[in-house]
């Protein structure tokens, strides 16, 4: 058992750091402004190997696994929760496509995204729900094609060309398997992006499917893989989700720290008031918890040759980090008093990004229906 | 053409604390000088230019293997090292031998590249050693660099003017921080650098005596105390007295 990054973990950490204080700090405002990611931060990822870092490398990404890809998106989410968002669905489209899709399908799509311009996406959501069960959307085989029709609900990305991995119900049998739609094809449309309260930067909207033609080999794995397919989704998820809310705990910690050292009352800095100090030691207490669990389940991913498997540990992961990033804020929220409250100071941000991460990619009440589920089976 | 960059193995200085005027080290992860990457950069932007082959060469403790990935990720070829704990706290003198030694089994050898200062002592010593060691030409605090077949045309950034020599090569260059901007690595080579060649030597295979005695032995490198007197003032013009009393301002 080894509790310490390889040195070339840590140089990945440094690297995503750096990136991300120097060119992603500077214009966070205007990131969350707009709810755009610049075209030049996302070539400067792509650079870097920042925006595939599990991706293999003989389909041009990074080659980092998910050990390194946890560790370089913690840093990239300190510094922005939407930049964080938008690299983590990099990796769930090119991580589903990795697992069950095709040779053809990965050297088209995946170094289409590495390589070249594309940005994947992936589509489960609907509007009554993330519930398999109750998808609505449809597949009919037709001849070489599929046709899908159907309406996807808080879907990320879907403004840039490229793979949106579709889960929909085959027509014919009810069986449900994900199906690679190149976006902006006929009969793809999305609606004005919601416009969250935190994380923001990352676009998100509906997307409208009209009898869009899919040809057959875009399938992903065989028709009664599916439902392993879209585990591996919902494992791959949470384990960029526990990242980006892991980098959130952080940038949590760095900011009431020192602003704990920084802040004069009655002649003394905060600091030296005995429940400020307690309030830090909690927060870096629950910083490490966090970071035990995510780099935990980056171990595991990197290590369980059937990923689906990995439902119930990204799962448990997944609450823990959203649900102490979220009790983090609040107690830095405390150490900071009212100028935490002004737009101002990145705390407010950190703040409305915290409580984004407990809502998303299943709530916590969901999740752990999930993990019960597996406990008493 | 081999462009050699020296660099030293310092810990993060980023993450040293201060306590009762010691830095506290423990935990802290080695990393290179900062002006060290600048040299490594004008390094790599030279080969760009020109072509050749980036050698690093540094001495240091056995973390050196795993620090040196750090300036192979960043573009360096390859790595000479002369590794061995008892070199955590050793003087310039004995730096500049070692790397001395290691830069004589280096062929071809065009430019020897320093940061003007290590990242923690900062003394500027050991590149103009070196080029003594090896009777080499040495021109301090560079801040431009153009090659000219056999020879560089260098601009040296002087107090309050630009002096620009030209000297043949090989020669020995320190560059100022302000030289350029490091590159960030990509993660790609990150993961590329521990595949690189590193030739690695041992200071007995150097001949050289670390126990011999010391020539210089620090006894302190702490900065002047400085006592601030801590007048308070109500208004402008208590503060103005207060300048006139302590001398600052005349009337």
């Amino acid at each position: 058992m080894e509790f310490k990054l390889s040195k070339e973990q840590e140089l990945i950490q440094r690297t995503a750091k750096e990136y991300a204080e120097k060119s992603i700090e500077p214009i966070v405002k205007q990131i969350e402004d707009e709810n755009k990611v610049p075209d030049e931060v996302i070539e400067g990822l792509r650079e870097l190997g920042l925006l595939c870092l599990p991706v293999e490398e003989k389909y041009g990404g990074a080659g980092a696994g998910f050990e390194g890809f946890v560790v370089g998106l913690e840093q990239l989410a300190r510094v922005s929760g939407g930049v964080g968002i938008f690299v983590s669905v990099v990796m769930l489209g090119t991580s589903t496509i990795a697992v069950h899709g095709t040779e053809e399908q990965k050297e088209k799509y995946l170094t289409g995204t590495c390589k070249g311009s594309w940005i994947p996406s992936v589509a489960m959501t609907e509007p009554d729900g993330a519930d398999p069960r109750m998808l609505k959307t449809t597949a009919k085989k037709d001849g070489d094609y599929f046709i899908v029709n159907g309406t996807k609900r808080f879907i990320t990305n879907t403004n840039f060309a490229g793979p949106m991995v579709v889960f929909a119900k085959d027509a014919d049998t009810g069986r449900i398997n994900g199906y690679i739609v190149d976006k902006f094809c006929e009969g793809y449309s999305i609606s004005e992006p919601w416009d969250k309260l935190g994380s923001k930067g990352a676009f998100l909207s509906d997307v409208y499917l009209k009898d869009v033609k899919v040809p057959a080999s875009n399938m992903l794995g065989t028709p009664d893989e599916g439902f392993q397919t879209l585990k591996v989704t919902m494992a791959m998820g949470k384990i960029g989700l526990s990242a980006i809310y892991l980098g959130n705990i952080l940038a949590a910690y760095d900011e009431a720290f020192n602003y704990s050292k920084d802040r004069i009352y009655l002649g003394k800095p905060i600091s030296q008031f005995e429940s400020v100090r307690n309030s830090i030691v909690d927060i870096a207490m629950k910083y490490e918890a966090a970071k035990l669990m995510t780099y935990r389940i980056g171990y595991l991913a990197d290590n369980t040759a059937n990923k689906a498997k990995l439902v119930k540990d990204s799962a448990m992961t997944k609450i823990f980090v959203t649900e102490t990033a979220v009790d983090v804020s609040r107690i830095a929220m405390n150490v900071f008093g009212s100028y935490g409250l002004m737009k101002d100071y990145k705390m407010s941000r950190i703040y409305r990004d915290a409580i984004v991460g407990p809502q998303i990619e299943g709530t916590a009440n969901l999740l752990k229906t999930v993990v019960a589920t597996d406990m008493y089976k | 053409m081999n462009i050699v960059v020296a660099m030293k193995q310092i810990p993060d200085l980023q993450q040293v604390r201060i306590r009762n005027r010691q830095p506290v080290l423990d935990g802290v992860p080695m990393t290179f000088g900062s002006i060290d990457k600048n040299a490594l950069e004008t390094a790599l932007q030279l080969k760009e230019a020109v072509g050749g082959n980036v050698i690093v060469i540094s001495a240091g403790t056995e973390e050196l293997e795993d620090t040196v990935k750090e300036a192979l990720a960043a573009g360096a070829d390859e790595a000479y090292l002369v590794l061995d704990d008892e070199l955590e706290h050793i003087e310039s003198s004995v730096s500049a031998h070692l790397l001395a030694e290691l830069i004589k089994q280096i062929e071809n050898i065009g430019i020897i590249l320093f940061g003007e200062g290590s990242g923690d002592n900062y003394s500027g010593q050991v590149g103009p050693r070196i080029a003594e060691i090896l009777g080499l030409p040495e021109v301090g605090y560079v801040c431009d660099i153009e090659l000219e077949d056999s020879r560089v045309k260098v601009t040296r950034s002087l107090e309050d003017c630009e002096e620009v020599v030209r000297v043949s090569l090989p020669a020995v260059l320190t560059v100022m921080a302000d030289i350029n901007e490091p590159r960030i690595p990509s993660v790609t080579q990150i993961l590329k650098a521990g595949k690189k060649p590193q030739q690695i030597l041992e200071v007995e295979d150097i001949g050289f005596d670390l126990k011999g005695d010391k020539k210089i032995v620090t006894l302190s490198s702490l900065a002047p105390e400085n006592k601030r007197k801590q007048i308070t003032v109500k208004n402008g013009e208590e503060l103005v007295d207060a300048l006139l009393t302590e001398g600052v301002i005349r009337r």
